[in-house]
């Protein structure tokens, strides 16, 4: 145990004082003052707006902290073979996956719950200056939307691993994750969309269909995670689907680790 | 203390697959307390041998094992200390958290790791850089650190591989020394290294290794009794087994 927390720790440490983490910081801080300018600017929905606007620069910057900080702390021990110093430890190579993992999903909470506090702080306050636009307004579904966002980016650097596990270069880990990332997002509405073509005019042929429907079950579907939208018109999801995206993050991101570990016992570090 | 018996490993390279045989058959066994020198030319083998011997690679068949125990068997390492060719650490952590893992990782209590920290980073030269980010270090700073890296859980066997590259004459003085105390203290060290006059003062024994097969093992002593040069007797070997172009 104590060799899991030890590589915990100095993975959190050393992406915490990653230069990246400032950048991102200023830009997710940025975001927000651009949310209480926009907000000014507009007419009507201007709670929507401002709630939406706040939730998707925290996702943005989230995301931006697991591709660019995220990866790095993984892949470049490869690159770099920084795992060497790791592995001549008394630690397990699946000690090193799940400790590096739980280093990397504590930097993501800890980045998530800053960033939460300027969406927060940014939607408070236009909020202030126009009380009168925010009728359905919770402040519940907010925190629910951001830490949904939160498991959707530690699923996400699961798969990451899961992605290093298996290649040679962290370029290589950071294509397939963005890739992973863009179907996870898109491929429950591309799924309806080619069981049900009619309705948009198209005839996709049945190859299609399949390899839609095989990589529906193969990526996580993101989509379940991002309930912004919801959250901007005050509707709240319903107990049980909070409990099955919970169960779903919880599900694959261990599965995810698992495979990844499962693969690194077996690797060579030449 | 360190056995390997009949070792052979290959490895497949580019994009057809190649197989390169790295290891062929090698047989070593090392006892306590000595000092062994692992001498090759480039490619020759030296740096599978002791990543077969800290689990970074498996070996294709045969057997390695320190202290009894398995190379593949984790606990091992608590006994082991290792230094990488051209190591390389986390750019923002800083050489006294890098030392505070490795201690921890290793499982000594908090106590024990600050004492060995002071004690490794005086001897080393590198009090003073303790607080400041390893990304600042130069290479040499950094070849340092590793070595204290390698030795803050006070190892019984400690594996080298070429200790002195990146050193200036200071740093090689300090890493010599250090050598040298581990002799005293009865601690088993390995080490591959270039640098034959390095050799010839710390090791006990040596073993010459070309093309993936050990190709002589003996006393240093003996082999310098007839008046010939380490360098003479590695470059004989080399020659002996076919790769003429070292001269």
């Amino acid at each position: 145990m104590i060799q899991l927390w030890s590589v915990a720790a100095i993975t959190f440490k050393e992406g915490l004082r990653n230069r990246a983490m400032y950048g991102i910081s200023i830009l997710a801080l940025l975001m927000m003052v651009a949310n209480l300018l926009i907000s000014s600017m507009i007419m009507q929905e201007v709670g929507k707006v401002a709630v939406d606007m706040a939730l998707s620069s925290a996702s943005f910057a989230g995301l931006l902290l697991v591709l660019f900080v995220g990866i790095n702390l993984l892949a470049k021990d490869l690159d770099r073979k920084t795992i060497y110093m790791v592995l001549s430890r008394p630690i397990s190579r699946s000690q090193y996956i799940v400790g590096k993992f739980l280093g990397i999903a504590l930097l993501i909470i800890v980045s998530m719950a800053l960033l939460s506090l300027f969406a927060a702080a940014s939607i408070y306050l236009v909020k202030l200056n126009t009380p009168g636009y925010f009728p359905r307004f919770s402040w519940s579904l907010v925190g629910l939307s951001l830490a949904f966002n939160t498991l959707a980016l530690i699923l996400l650097a699961a798969l990451s691993f899961l992605f290093a596990s298996f290649t040679s270069t962290s370029f290589i880990s950071l294509m397939l994750t963005i890739v992973a990332y863009l179907i996870g997002n898109s491929i429950n509405d591309v799924k309806a969309l080619v069981e049900a073509p009619q309705g948009a005019g198209i005839a996709p042929s049945p190859v299609i269909v399949k390899v839609v429907q095989i990589a529906y079950y193969m990526f996580p579907n993101l989509s379940f995670f991002d309930i912004k939208t919801q959250v901007a018109h005050g509707i709240a999801p319903s107990g049980s689907y909070v409990f099955w995206t919970v169960s779903y993050g919880l599900v694959y991101t261990s599965l995810a680790v698992a495979i990844a570990c499962a693969v690194f016992s077996k690797r060579e570090f030449p | 203390m360190i056995k390997i018996v009949e070792v052979s490993k290959q490895f497949k390279e580019g994009v057809t697959a190649k197989r390169v045989q790295a290891l062929q058959g090698l047989s070593l066994e090392i006892g306590q307390g000595e000092v062994f020198g692992f001498l090759g030319p480039n490619g020759a083998g030296k740096s599978t041998t002791i990543k077969i011997l800290i689990n970074l690679i498996f070996p294709d068949s045969g057997s390695a094992s320190i202290m009894g125990i398995d190379a593949g068997d984790k606990t091992v390492r608590r006994s082991v200390g290792y230094l990488p060719e051209n190591p390389y650490f986390y750019d923002y952590l800083t050489a006294e958290e890098l030392l505070w893992f490795g201690g921890r990782a290793s499982g000594l209590a908090k106590g024990v790791i600050r004492q060995r920290t002071e004690l490794l980073l005086g001897k080393l030269n590198l009090l003073e850089a303790r607080k400041r980010p390893l990304r600042t270090y130069s290479k040499g700073m950094v070849q340092r650190a590793g070595l204290a890296l390698a030795l803050i859980h006070d190892p019984q066997v400690v594996i080298l591989d070429e200790p002195m590259s990146g050193l200036d004459p200071i740093g090689r003085k300090m890493v010599g020394d250090i050598i040298l105390e581990l002799k005293g203290e009865g601690k088993t060290v390995f080490f591959s290294s270039h640098i034959l006059s390095d050799v010839e003062r710390f090791c006990d024994r040596v073993g010459i290794i070309v093309g993936g097969r050990l190709r002589l093992v003996d006393r240093v002593d003996n082999l310098l009794a007839e008046g010939a040069t380490l360098e003479d007797v590695f470059l004989a070997e080399v020659a002996k087994a076919g790769l003429k172009e070292v001269f």
